[in-house]
């Protein structure tokens, strides 16, 4: 496996972050040298980072330098970047594994990005019950300021740029960008539609740019070793850079792996994660959190990049892979995840706040037995009639429940039929 | 100009009007929830969908978020818009209890509207029913979150609109709960709203809770007269009671909303407490004597007055709450029987500056509330907006929301639910202050004036000798210069007699600098414009009336809806002349005392009895529709099983009908015309006989005469008082006339206090909560003491306050030797 490049893993402790030391003996913060220090003009940056195709890593898949050129050259400062740490969809843990094994690279990245779009204050939005994270960066922090990469006039630039962290109040919506952006302003965290866009209005109505924190962490490997570069470490001719995977289930050695932009599933189970359990077979898989659909066995071999699961009628979304083996009751998944989602959601649309709760009971009933053959065709309306929503949460919400009744309608009128799950049998 | 189709019909909108209001203008009523036109669109509830089949949207969309936009076809039935819109509809109603027969909001309900039209009529969902708890939310609002549908009005409205943060959204999911934090009164005054916003049950008006269902009230379009804007309301009667007050919508005067002064205080026409405290029959010396006989008495005994001592030895008083009906017809009975003309005004003061504050409205500045809305800078001058015309503080929060500068020049503690600076100086200091800003705003001398505004502008001072000020002027100055729709609000309460026709000439000078700008004043009373303009060429006041009573010239008093004891800040005076009068007759509705006292008195309607004219600050000539007949109130109690043909407790005429009977001697519904209203005053031709009564015409001229003629105000700081100037203030709840005889606001009133500033404290060794006696001229005023920073030095604030005894004031301004504050 010697073969496999790590980039935001290299070096990766096992017990320890990589400290600013070890950071940059690797060649850390030489990007802001040659950037911040050597006058690259900013929109430079913008443009190298948009022709390596850095693509949005928090689920979108929005492209990183097209949203920072979406900030108006004749917009109000202070302009403000956020790094999005509020990582809440289940399943998903890659951002965590990021701050605990290579908190600089964001904060480079940080730093880069600020200065691409003049960028004078920074926010790492962090979820609560990542304290130790939280603590990590705040420590981090401090050092990267004595070292003269964070504050006033940096590397004897012009350009000053200082980081806050920010605890979420912890609720799957603040995760949302502009939900986020309210809850920061101390408001009550529910989303807004654009235009404006952030990147116009964000917070206290100056521009304002939001990314994920592993988007952020590719940054300064881009601005150090080239667009051509970063499009090099994928697999297959669509995507760019690696991307972290976070397993987790049925499989021999669970955990978050850094592997080429478009590796095959099969081989990130097979090979990177030991494969399934001993007497488990692959059913299905989540391939990016909870609000994306369930990959069945005929897609094992799907490319994971946007595109390659886009092909499949997916998404790549946080690249969290759940593995479910023939022993787990997908009826049963689904609901759990349903009723994270109708207990997180924000309550603003009606869609969201009451059409959940409606699906939940629909499946709480088919799962405990009393379930009847009517409600397969209306949560299949329902999966529908709850994209009329405000957000994205509750499309993302009914995903599982399409893909559901996509692949598995068998496993579910057999609940209904049996009267009760047959897993528990 | 976007053209659209929305069910094959064609509309022509405006930029930026959205599809929903597009739909709208074509009588098309897409359903809704969180929609509303004064508080925007935010897209929670999805009723609203509809589907585009044309245009940059396709598919289903929520026409309250979408642009009309040209090329768009829309259709509001289309059968997957229609299945979602039910689909809204099946959620929301799967936590609603099905509480309707008990529920207030039952036949005027939204969420029973758009439930029935959308055809969801059983529930499928299996599922428990949510529940919440109820908090108290003080005397007003019934709080029922259970029925609740969470389209967020009613925190939109609290806390982005109205700027309260008492109440609000709390929790997540389908837990969120609208309410505060714990139990207790909401403190917004405006939280009445509520109850007209919600589109369903969950607030309720508590006044009228459980008393009556919606469609059996008699309801008629009418007008707040709590203070001089002139409130649009609904007014809704049954068995005899006005039960409630809804907001009426003029976009001209009070937008959607109204304050809860307003809304909940009209228990006055029932009579307050138990229905008993209205004088509702015919009365000479305390015993009731028939409405025939009353005349008789009354007439006959005005002829024997002007007989013995000439007409003129008779007088007549009005007051701000007369209707204009009530105050030509007063006008027109002095003149056919040559009475001394009816005097409107206590004091010269007051006349004063009501009356220089109308003369100068004209089309060119007069601003409206709505105007004010969208200034985007105002200069309050001596008025306390939220104490003295609530509805006008909702406004400009509207115009600090749109990112307005507001500064306020007032000695008081000024409080208003937005961020605003406040320049507290004593009365005297105000216009020179917002003088030396407005002069400050132009540059140089003010090249490309004409001749006349050149004048005013270089009579103007702009330095102040305090460099603190001066700097904080010019910063103003800048902010003023940039303004393009300026306003000036400018009381007529506690400010100099100069003070209002000044502000005029201000915001004059700053429209012919080329601004929109505009003078919004705040008058004393709801027809303080008709007062103002009957009395324009009669400089005198109660204070002659009072003299001549003194002087015995004067031998009989006509009192017309006035509360005398309340108002006349000298009680025994005040009851030394009228014990003098051969004969006082009093016609009122209020139980004011004088009704004990009179020779003859009638009982008189309210504004929600018969039809009647009230003309607000802006000059806005409004009618009151009755909405009811009147008569002691049935509720409560099993009514009398007698037949008799009037109504129990009926005895009331229109004030203008009795005067009517006054001059003639005869009985009957006579009154006053149309005619007869236009001839009282030129101002008053803008109501055309054929199109009385009239409603929302402005009576102002295009241009006043007046122009610049205001008293310069130059020459330096006022020099410092002797002793600390008393003013007499009002509050938002206790200090109203009318609103001391509504029981149903009792539990709003707060308790006096005499306020003054800590400074001033310190040095007459007096502090904050102690129980101070004030001597006055004309007694001891004993009233607990609060001491603040955020009001100027110099000045004691007293309230006029319904259960201080304060009337003992010999006259103004009243200057008060700190010595005579002491701690009891």
């Amino acid at each position: 496996m010697a073969e496999i490049p790590q980039v935001l893993f290299k070096n990766r402790k096992p017990d320890r972050v990589l400290s600013l030391e070890e950071y940059r003996e690797m060649g850390g913060y030489e990007a802001l040298r040659k950037c911040v220090g050597g006058g690259l003009p900013p929109k430079e940056v913008t443009r190298i980072v948009t022709e390596a195709d850095l693509r949005g890593r928090g689920g979108a898949g929005f492209p990183a330098g097209k949203k920072w050129e979406a900030v108006p050259d004749s917009g109000d400062f202070p302009r403000y970047l956020v790094a999005n740490a509020d990582e809440m969809e289940p399943g998903t843990f890659k951002d965590r594994m990021l701050i605990h094994v290579n908190p600089h690279a964001i904060i480079e990245g940080m730093i880069l990005t600020a200065y691409a779009f003049s960028g004078s204050k920074g926010f790492f939005f962090v979820r609560p019950s990542y304290e130790s994270s939280a603590f990590i960066l705040e420590r981090e922090l401090a050092f990267a300021k004595e070292a003269g990469f964070l504050g006033k006039n940096i590397l004897g630039s012009d350009f000053s740029f200082d980081i806050v962290v920010h605890r979420s109040g912890g609720r799957y919506i603040c995760g949302e960008a502009s939900a986020l952006l309210n809850a920061i302003m101390g408001k009550r965290p529910n989303p807004v539609k654009p235009p404006p866009y952030p990147t116009v209005r964000g917070l206290w109505d100056k521009p304002t740019v939001v990314n994920n924190v592993e988007t952020l962490a590719n940054v300064p490997y881009i601005l150090r070793n080239g667009p051509e570069w970063f499009k090099g470490l994928a697999v297959g001719a669509n995507g760019a850079g690696t991307k972290i995977f976070a397993v987790s289930g049925r499989v021999v050695s669970p955990g978050a792996v850094e592997l080429p932009m478009g590796t095959r599933l099969s081989e990130i189970i097979d090979v990177h994660c030991g494969g399934m359990l001993p007497g488990s077979e692959f059913k299905a898989c989540l391939p990016g959190g909870a609000s994306t659909r369930f990959l069945a066995k005929e897609h094992y071999d799907v490319r994971m990049d946007f595109d390659g699961l886009r092909a499949v009628g997916n998404r790549l979304g946080t690249g969290a892979i759940m593995v479910f083996d023939h022993k787990t009751c997908l009826v049963g998944a689904t609901l759990n995840m349903m009723e994270f989602f109708a207990r997180e959601s924000c309550g603003w649309c009606t869609p969201c706040r009451e059409g959940l709760p409606y699906m939940r009971d629909l499946l709480r009933r088919i799962e405990s037995g009393e379930g009847r053959a009517e409600y397969i065709p209306l949560l299949k309306t329902l999966c529908g009639e709850v994209w009329n929503a405000y957000c994205a949460l509750a499309p993302g919400a009914a995903e599982p429940v399409v893909s559901l009744l996509q692949f598995f309608e068998e496993e579910v009128r057999e609940h209904i039929a049996r009267k009760g799950c047959p897993f528990h049998a | 100009m976007p053209r659209l189709v929305i069910d094959d019909r064609e509309i022509e909108v405006p930029e930026g009007t959205k599809v929903i209001d597009a739909a709208g203008r074509l009588g098309i009523m897409i359903p809704r929830f969180c929609y509303h036109e004064a508080l925007g669109a935010v897209g929670a509830c999805r009723m609203c969908a509809v589907k585009f089949l044309q245009g940059p949207f396709k598919g289903v969309q929520m026409s309250c978020m979408v642009d009309a936009k040209d090329g768009m076809v829309v259709s509001t039935t289309d059968a997957e818009a229609v299945a979602f819109r039910k689909w809204v509809i099946e959620w929301l109603m799967k936590n609603h209890p099905h509480d309707c027969p008990v529920c207030d909001e039952g036949g005027h309900c939204l969420l029973q509207d758009e439930t029935v039209s959308s055809d969801h009529s059983r529930r499928r969902f299996l599922g428990s029913k949510r529940t919440y708890r109820d908090q108290y939310l003080g005397p007003y609002v019934q709080h029922e979150m259970n029925r609740c549908i969470h389209c967020y009005r009613c925190s939109r409205f609290y806390r982005e609109y109205a700027g309260y943060r008492d109440l609000g959204a709390m929790q997540i999911a389908d837990k969120v709960y609208f309410g505060r934090f714990r139990d207790g009164r909401l403190e917004s005054p405006f939280s009445g709203n509520l109850v007209d916003l919600c589109p369903t049950g969950v607030y309720t008006d508590k006044t009228s809770r459980f008393k009556v269902r919606r469609w059996d009230l008699e309801r008629a379009p009418s007008v707040c007269i709590g203070c001089s804007l002139g409130c649009n309301t609904v007014a809704g009667a049954q068995f005899r009671a006005v039960l409630r007050i809804e907001a009426r919508t003029n976009p001209d005067v009070n937008g959607h909303f109204i304050c809860d002064a307003g809304r909940f205080g009209y228990s006055y026409t029932n009579g307050g407490a138990g229905f008993r405290q209205r004088p509702r029959e015919p009365m000479a010396a305390g015993a009731g004597i028939g409405r025939e006989g009353a005349l008789e008495r009354a007439f006959g005994a005005l002829e024997e007055v002007a007989r013995k001592y000439g007409p003129e030895s008779v007088a007549a008083l009005g007051s701000d709450r007369n209707s204009v009906e009530t105050q030509c017809a007063l006008k027109k009975m002095c003149a056919a029987k040559g009475y001394l003309p009816p005097v409107f005004f206590l004091d010269p003061a007051a006349r004063r500056k009501t009356c220089e504050a109308v003369a100068r409205l004209d089309e060119r500045i007069a601003f409206s509330r709505s105007e004010l809305e969208s200034a985007d800078f105002v200069i309050i001058a001596g008025a306390d907006p939220l104490n003295e015309a609530a509805m006008s503080a909702l406004a400009l929060r509207q115009a600090f929301r749109k990112g307005g500068r507001i500064v306020v020049i007032d000695p008081r503690p000024v409080s208003m639910p937005f961020d605003f600076e406040h320049i507290p100086v004593v009365p005297e200091a105000i216009p020179r202050i917002f003088g030396m800003i407005v002069a400050n705003s132009i540059p140089g001398e003010g090249g490309g004036l004409d001749a006349n505004a050149g004048k005013f502008l270089r009579k103007l001072d702009r330095r102040s000798e305090d460099a603190t000020l001066q700097s904080r002027i010019e910063d103003l100055a800048a902010g003023l210069a940039a303004a393009k729709r300026p306003a000036i609000v400018c009381g007529t309460g506690i400010v100099d007699e100069t003070t209002p026709a000044f502000a005029a000439d201000c915001a004059l000078l700053l429209y012919r600098a080329g601004k929109r700008a505009g003078v919004f004043y705040v008058l004393p009373g709801a027809n303080s414009y008709s007062s103002a303009v009957l009395s324009e060429n009669d400089g005198r006041t109660f204070a002659d009336i009072l003299e001549a009573m003194e002087g015995g010239s004067v031998r009989a008093l006509v009192v017309v809806e006035n509360d005398l004891f309340r108002n006349f800040p000298d009680t025994r005076r005040l009851e030394e002349a009228l014990a003098r009068l051969e004969l006082l007759i009093v016609i009122d509705y209020l139980p004011t005392g004088l009704e004990n006292r009179a020779s003859v008195f009638f009982p008189s309607s309210t504004a929600f009895e018969t039809g009647s004219t009230f003309i607000n600050q802006e000059g806005r000539a409004q009618f009151a529709h009755p909405v009811h007949a009147g008569g002691v109130p049935i509720l409560g109690g099993s009514p009398e099983h007698v037949f008799r043909p009037d109504v129990p407790g009926g005895g009331q005429k229109p004030a203008w009908s009795i005067l009517h009977g006054l001059e003639t001697g005869l009985s009957g519904s006579g009154g006053i015309s149309a005619e007869e209203i236009i001839a009282s005053h030129p101002a008053f031709g803008a109501i055309a006989p054929l199109r009385y009564p009239v409603d929302g015409v402005r009576v102002i001229p295009v241009q006043s005469k007046e122009e610049f003629t205001s008293q310069s105000v130059s020459g330096g700081e006022p020099a410092p008082p002797r002793g600390l100037r008393l003013l007499l203030v009002d509050w938002m709840f206790g200090t109203g006339e009318i609103s001391a005889y509504s029981d149903t606001l009792l539990e709003s009133i707060p308790e006096p206090v005499l306020t003054m500033h800590s400074a001033d404290a310190e040095r007459a060794g007096l502090l904050d909560g102690q129980e101070v006696a004030l001597r006055l001229e004309g007694g001891t005023v004993e009233v607990r003491l609060r001491v603040t920073e955020k009001m100027a030095e110099g000045v004691i604030l007293l309230p006029r306050h319904q259960n201080l005894r304060w009337q003992k004031i010999r006259g103004f301004p009243a200057l008060i030797d700190p010595e005579r504050i002491a701690a009891l």
